[in-house]
């Protein structure tokens, strides 16, 4: 047994080293490492926009094209088609025919691939410096001269319903997410699923995804980002003799103006509810989603902020209180804030543990979500993002590939590549108070809509 | 600090590829009996630590199986002065990223952010090495969510096939036991188990740091000797295995059924013994090949030929005392037949040199050029490193790789293809619906599973 003065000074000590834990640490402002990437911009005569950075650490560079299309433009019946384009995008074109692209890139070391979001379709390589001539010569000839042959038309269908069902028939997470988007964003232009549904992918036909090409794939809807070991003045150069005598299209234009209506994209889907669907989870998975912000608002950088603080590692809000806490609901835990564009969707998605009710824990959230905003948001808290994210910044732009997409993702959605710093700022200058008014603003109305998936819930016939 | 050597490749202007790093070079130290390398690189505010040790959960008793990830993973579940609330809070109020790993061979720790605040980082990491309790309350916690982990395994049918196919292709190897356990060993990882196992890795168990970023990461020598108490050469420990090699009779099929699958995973490959491991750069070669890349062999006729699949790909991966070799896809329940005939007629016609020369040529160029940007990143240069050391080979090899690929025949290619994946040596192992069987039997006897076997 400790004597009491012993244990008194035992006390002070422990005390004192607890909190030294926490007053030691130094603040770090995110403009105490200001980021400065030089960059070489122009827009030719027919709108394409090309950005440079060079680094010449090794000989190789990165090429990534944006095309500001997505699933946002697709209606129902063609639900797909950008992604299903993005597929054949590698399917041949007038002066480099059916297995040159990927043949040539590969056969010189490098390597390409595609992804396609509702907002936006992006094309890849990652290449010697030696091959840059000829993959400006092969993303001019696609841009325009897609051949779109027949046979592979059809065996590329089968690949995509095979991606299908990997990425979400076959797994819960997928399925319940492509729910939420649904639910979410019913009615609006986000609503439909990038992947497409079955039947419109069984039926879309050449013809279709031809004009969808025609429409959105043109220089003044496109965004070239070089970074490596490239000379940004030659490199430009060479890229106006390429592509610049493509055309731009008026029409595209128009009818982007007519699609991006901004009424078109306003929230109307029914809240204050909850989706149950059968799946092969054991446990029930689920997410709880809000109505969130587009890109760019304010207020969707202090929902950033909140998100992390609720949600990332190990030592965020949401993660003590059900997953490291005393007695642990769930398995995981996520938080997210994803801005679209046109508009946003901030929600919580997580596992529950076999022991939990699922009942009683929707309860206990939704209760939790009405005095979070109380507590989980203070100095050290949202100090503590701001650290995380300064890191994450220097994290993005460790390879040529990374920085790449740090700059075209920017100028592809505020048309200014070096928005990051504005960004910065803006973290910076986020108060306490302006994330515990967001949140209030989140999560007071209850104005949820809860997906959750089960393998004891009845199955859809 | 005593800096024995300033390594070579910044020396070799021969390489362009590493040549042209001029903010980055490699350094050696000698911190007390511990060996550090260094990569200067000075662009960014930023560093990357990597701790290697030389056990991994090869180490684990029959009565332990799991500790040695468990231990790791809950390195940071509490310690006499701080819990694991205050850990992770402090941690990440700097922004670090920090976890550990393990392989059957060795174990690692890595560690990542900004070099200013590096020094009370290494403090806390090296507190946590020194002083882990391993808190019963946080223990019964981690049980319960591997426990959950693992009985949510079904939802992912490519995970599952991963870590069934490496119990049954590695089956009487050493290796073929998950790292982090099964279900059955949870309820033996205990508080003591797990500092005892602390213990071992920080007494008995050789260590090498490997650091990337500004110099001011080398101004962590102190903390190493001094807070982790790593000094020394008396943790001098390197895991190394002797078995009996694997002898292989015939091919292997095995269906494991998991319940409402619409689509197949598919694993074929088996284990390489020891004695097999050598000509590293034809084994790079061969599987490239065959299946690396959207213009490999196997993707060409499985995807692009076919439409059988959204992926198809083939590896050759060397360990220390071991390696694998395999080819991995999925289709859809009715065409499973169609895929693995495609995959073994390819292997068999790349056997017997029936493929065009400009095909392997296309290969060649792929392995070769690309090369540079496995050291484009700082963390992937290190993982390049550790990995040359752990399997005690000479950074040489870097400097070597692309003359050794180079000066491969098509023979070369054939013979290795025979050598990896000859049918008969190889294990099947499918992950979907029990009605997959009809089709499976064509191929030979199978031997049929539940899922939860594996968990």
């Amino acid at each position: 047994m400790a004597r009491p003065a012993t244990l008194l000074l035992y006390i002070t000590v422990t005390l004192t080293l607890f909190s030294c834990a926490h007053k030691n640490q130094q603040k770090t402002h995110l403009n105490d490492y200001p980021l400065n990437l030089a960059v070489k911009k122009v827009t030719l005569s027919n709108g394409l926009r090309v950005l440079i950075h060079e680094n010449h650490k090794l000989p190789i560079f990165s090429y990534y094209t944006f095309f500001d299309v997505g699933g946002r433009y697709e209606k129902p019946g063609t639900t797909g088609a950008s992604h299903f384009l993005e597929h054949l995008m590698f399917k041949g074109a007038k002066k480099y025919g059916a297995g040159k692209f990927d043949t040539i890139i590969e056969g010189n070391g490098g390597s390409t691939n595609a992804y396609t979001t509702v907002d936006s379709t992006v094309y890849y390589e990652n290449l010697p410096t030696k091959n840059l001539d000829i993959i400006i010569d092969m993303e001019a000839d696609r841009m325009v001269n897609l051949l779109l042959d027949p046979v592979a038309f059809e065996k590329e269908r089968e690949v995509v319903l095979e991606e299908r069902k990997f990425r979400y028939e076959n797994s819960p997470r997928g399925k319940l997410y492509q729910q939420m988007m649904r639910a979410v964003f019913a009615k609006t232009p986000y609503g439909g699923s990038v992947i497409g549904d079955v039947a419109d992918l069984k039926s879309l036909s050449r013809d279709q995804v031809m004009q969808y090409f025609k429409k959105f794939y043109a220089p003044n809807n496109a965004i070239i980002v070089i970074v490596g070991d490239v000379d940004a003045d030659e490199t430009i150069m060479k890229i106006e003799k390429k592509f610049g005598a493509l055309p731009a299209s008026t029409a595209m234009l128009a009818l982007k103006k007519e699609l991006d209506q901004p009424q078109l994209y306003r929230h109307q889907g029914v809240y204050k509810r909850e989706i149950k669907s059968y799946g092969t989870s054991p446990t029930p998975i689920f997410m709880l989603a809000y109505k969130g912000e587009p890109l760019g608002t304010y207020k969707s950088f202090v929902m950033d902020m909140l998100s992390s603080i609720l949600g990332d590692g190990q030592s965020s809000y949401l993660t003590q209180k059900y997953i490291k806490g005393k007695r642990p609901l769930l398995n995981n835990i996520n938080v997210a804030n994803y801005n679209l564009k046109y508009s946003g969707v901030f929600f919580l998605s997580g596992e529950l543990l076999a022991k939990t009710n699922y009942k009683r824990f929707k309860k206990n959230l939704l209760r939790e979500t009405r005095k979070m905003c109380k507590t989980a948001i203070t100095e050290r808290t949202l100090q503590k993002t701001k650290n995380q994210y300064l890191i994450g910044y220097y994290r993005d732009i460790q390879s040529n590939a990374g920085v790449a997409r740090f700059l075209g993702m920017r100028e592809n959605f505020y048309n200014d590549y070096s928005y990051y710093k504005k960004e910065l700022d803006i973290y910076n200058k986020i108060t306490v108070q302006e994330v515990k008014d967001v949140c209030h603003e989140i999560f007071d109305k209850q104005e949820y809509i809860l997906v959750s998936l089960w393998d004891k819930y009845k199955k859809k016939k | 600090m005593r800096k024995f050597i300033i390594v070579f490749i910044y020396l070799f202007p021969s390489l362009l590829l590493l040549a042209r790093a001029s903010e980055t070079m490699i350094q050696k130290y000698d911190w007390d009996g511990i060996e550090v390398v260094y990569l200067k690189d000075a662009r960014y505010p930023t560093y990357n630590a990597l701790i290697y040790f030389a056990d991994g959960s090869l180490s684990d008793r029959k009565n332990e199986l799991g500790a040695t990830n468990a231990m790791f993973s809950l390195l940071g579940a509490g310690t006499r002065r701080f819990s694991q609330k205050e850990l992770s809070d402090n941690l990440e109020y700097y922004g670090v990223s920090y976890g550990g790993s393990s392989t059957h061979e060795a174990s690692s720790y890595a560690i990542s952010g900004l070099v200013k605040n590096i020094i009370p980082t290494m403090k806390k990491i090296c507190h946590m090495f020194a002083d882990a309790q391993f808190p019963p309350q946080e223990i019964r916690k981690a049980k319960i969510r591997a426990k959950d982990s693992l009985n949510s395994m079904v939802t992912s049918h490519s995970t599952l096939a991963r870590r069934v196919f490496r119990e049954l292709s590695l089956a009487k190897t050493p290796f073929s036991y998950p790292v982090g356990g099964k279900l059955r060993d949870i309820r033996n990882l205990k508080s003591k188990v797990l500092k005892k196992k602390l213990e071992y890795f920080n007494k008995r168990v050789y260590k090498k740091i490997y650091l990337s970023g500004p110099p001011g990461v080398l101004a962590i020598k102190d903390i190493i000797n001094k807070e982790c108490g790593w000094r020394k050469k008396q943790s001098s420990f390197k895991r190394s295995v002797s078995y009996k090699p694997k002898k292989f009779h015939g091919t292997k099929i095995h269906l494991v059924t998991v319940p409402n699958a619409n689509q197949a995973h598919v694993r074929v490959g088996r284990v390489l013994n020891k004695d097999e491991l050598h000509k590293h750069e034809l084994m790079q070669l061969t599987s490239s090949y065959l299946g690396g890349g959207f213009t490999s062999k196997l993707m060409r006729e499985i995807r692009v030929k076919r439409g059988l699949s959204y992926t198809a790909n083939a590896f050759a991966s060397e360990q220390k005392d071991y390696g694998r070799a395999g080819v991995a896809s999925f289709t859809k329940n009715s065409t499973l037949g169609a895929l693995i005939t495609v995959i073994r007629d390819t292997l068999a016609s790349v056997q017997k040199g029936k493929f065009p020369k400009e095909e392997l040529e296309r290969a060649r160029g792929h392995l070769t050029g690309g090369y540079p940007f496995k050291f484009e990143m700082n963390a992937a240069y290190l993982g390049e490193l550790i990995h040359l050391d752990h399997t005690g080979r000479d950074y040489a090899d870097i400097l070597k790789f692309i003359d050794r690929v180079k000066s491969y025949s098509t023979g070369d290619v054939m013979a290795m293809t025979k050598a990896l994946y000859s049918w008969d040596k190889q294990t099947i192992v499918v992950v979907g619906d029990k009605s997959l069987l009809k089709q499976l039997k064509q191929f030979g006897k199978v031997k049929m599973h539940n899922y939860k076997n594996f968990l």
